[in-house]
């Protein structure tokens, strides 16, 4: 039944004005397919052998680093304010909240006025982002109300232990050993 | 070979010969009253994955062999089961988006317009033009992106290597472009419910265009590489034929039933987003072998040139996400201003938007086929159930039809035209 059904159907959802039929291709074997083993063969050598002109695209990693566009997410930032040196985060826990992996962990205390560490009247006591559990979607730079988190360009990340993938609060406000390099806009 | 027969020495011999034959020759002599046992004798069962290169993931295919003859195939599917539609139930809305940008891997953008489509159809919001040409744009990139993944790796399947390199160089410039405008080279979660999270930064359009220049005549390249291929021609000309009416009966979609000649294409046949401004056209085949299956995509991937061309033409100004206070996150810039700003965006972060009580089911036109989710909302800011019907999984069942009769050596040209991904397949 079903046959008969499709059979007798016409397509009123699209017209024959939207579809193009693909071409069949040349049928194998045959004298044109003798020709086709030597003389295609040989065109495509040709195809391959022209790209050679065009140089590698490829770049030697290690010691070439990949350069990255501005809006790159790489391991996240901590901030402070450059005039006082105080912490922009005020553990308000925005990040934790809006992380989908549930990797940060914020516990936030007091500030003591006579030592303040972030410009609020609370600060983060512990920062914590696991980074073997990250996804790098950037809601946590998107949540944080302060810019005091964001995602830095840095990509590589690779450990020997899992413990040493949590970063601490310090390791992120430190400034990176090595700079990404940075695609300019357009490039 | 196994079983209890001398192995022959070449596994042609043993299609050449009958069955009869075969069983003929075994040591342990039978009549013909046991024939069920005979062929069970005859049978080889053999595992095909989980881990091989050819199965693209880990796909693992139960083959009953007779000599080099495919006789019963069973996909056995489950290894990268990763339980995202369950985890949705527990996140919010919008942190739902990148978790289900992780199911098919390669069509990430996809992924994530069919669930903000669908929240948005629950939420009956309206996104803005720019915001739906955004999205065009990555989208049929993002055809773009994983039909080349598809051509190098199946070309590479059938012993073509440098189709690998060429489509995954020009697979690569395409992400350098999805990473200048969403900040991630895959899952991207540039799409938020109500439009697109960031505009489209400068230099963009420049990138773009000179990408779009310069691709169509790539294609022709990889075309004229396989097309006049003699041993790609015969690996893949009239091998895989499933009926048309057995597809739909199987409710297989995307290319593999437009090569079977069904013109089923949901870009056009429900226009979603602005599909319906462009001019474009659906390849469908006409046997609806490896071959069409090959060329459907090869032409599709000529059609998504002109619809991100047209798109990038007639792109219109204005703002790239919707001002509904109460499901968009506020502009940064108002946070430090504003005071009603700053609770929207502490109560959206933190539980969510709510989404009013009902059902829906929205499908859109992935590279593999129909893409649908299926999202049942309490009225609260999670979802209650989310459900996707992925295009992978239901086209796997159309490989028992396409591979039973042939040599194995088919099976892998028939599932590299398959295209499963089996990210999608697992969830």
């Amino acid at each position: 039944m079903a046959k008969a059904d499709t059979e007798t159907r016409q397509f009123p959802y699209l017209p024959d004005s939207d579809v193009v039929a693909v071409q069949r291709g040349p049928e194998p074997g045959g004298i044109k397919g003798a020709y086709r083993v030597f003389g295609e063969t040989l065109r495509g050598l040709k195809t391959t052998m022209a790209r050679m002109i065009e140089g590698p695209v490829t770049i030697q990693y290690p010691e070439e680093k990949t350069a990255v566009y501005p809006r790159f997410r790489g391991r996240h930032k901590l901030h402070r304010f450059e005039d006082t040196g105080l912490e922009k985060c005020v553990g308000c826990s925005l990040c934790a909240a809006a992380c989908p992996a549930d990797c940060i962990r914020v516990v936030a205390a007091e500030n003591d006025p006579a030592n303040r560490v972030s410009a609020g009247e609370r600060y983060a006591a512990v920062y914590e982002i696991n980074l073997s559990r990250c996804i790098f979607c950037g809601y946590c730079e998107v949540a944080c109300p302060f810019d005091a988190i964001t995602m830095g360009h840095d990509y590589e990340m690779a450990d020997y232990n899992r413990g040493d993938l949590i970063f601490t609060k310090e390791m992120l406000l430190a400034e990176p050993i090595e700079r990404t390099p940075l695609r300019v806009e357009g490039e | 070979m196994s079983g209890g027969r001398s192995a022959p020495a070449h596994g042609a011999d043993v299609i050449a010969r009958t069955s009869a034959e075969v069983v003929g020759t075994s040591p342990v002599e039978r009549t013909g009253a046991d024939e069920a046992f005979e062929i069970e004798q005859e049978l080889m069962t053999i595992n095909l994955g989980p881990h091989h290169p050819a199965t693209h993931g880990v796909l693992r295919l139960l083959v009953a062999l007779e000599g080099e003859v495919v006789r019963d195939l069973k996909p056995i599917i489950g290894y990268v089961h990763t339980g995202i539609e369950k985890n949705c139930e527990e996140k919010s809305y919008w942190k739902a988006i990148p978790f289900v940008e992780r199911m098919d891997y390669l069509s990430y953008f996809f992924n994530a317009q069919a669930f903000c489509g669908c929240v948005e159809k629950l939420l009956e919001l309206d996104i803005p033009p720019r915001a739906k040409y955004l999205r065009v744009i990555h989208l049929e990139l993002n055809r773009l992106h994983s039909h080349l993944v598809w051509l190098g790796t199946s070309a590479l399947d059938l012993g073509a290597m440098s189709m690998f390199f060429y489509c995954f160089r020009d697979r690569d410039r395409i992400l350098d472009i999805f990473e200048m405008s969403t900040g991630q080279r895959m899952h991207t979660r540039y799409f938020q419910v109500g439009g697109v999270i960031q505009d489209i930064p400068l230099g963009f359009e420049r990138k773009l265009r000179a990408f779009l220049k310069e691709f169509p005549s790539r294609v022709d390249q990889y075309e004229a590489l396989l097309t006049n291929n003699e041993i790609f021609l015969h690996r893949t000309k009239d091998i895989g034929i499933v009926p048309r009416e057995r597809l739909l009966e199987l409710g297989v979609t995307g290319p593999l039933l437009r090569a079977a000649g069904e013109p089923w294409d949901l870009r056009k046949v429900s226009p979603y987003l602005a599909y319906g401004d462009f001019d474009f056209k659906i390849p469908i085949g006409t046997v609806g072998d490896g071959w069409d299956r090959f060329i459907v995509r090869i032409q599709e991937m000529r059609e998504s040139v002109k619809i991100i061309e047209q798109a990038l033409d007639g792109l219109p100004e204005g703002p790239w996400i919707a001002d509904d206070r109460k499901v968009v996150l506020p502009p940064r810039h108002e946070l430090g201003t504003s005071m009603e700003s700053l609770i929207h965006h502490f109560k959206l972060v933190t539980e969510g938007f709510r989404v009013p009580p009902g059902e829906v089911y929205y499908p859109i036109e992935a590279p593999r086929g129909e893409l649908g989710c299926f999202i049942v909302a309490d009225g609260s800011a999670k979802p209650a159930r989310v459900h996707f019907r992925e295009p992978s999984f239901v086209n796997l069942q159309a490989l028992r039809d396409m591979c039973v009769g042939d040599y194995v050596a088919d099976l892998i040209m028939n599932l590299a035209m398959l295209d499963p991904v089996l990210g999608g397949i697992d969830r």
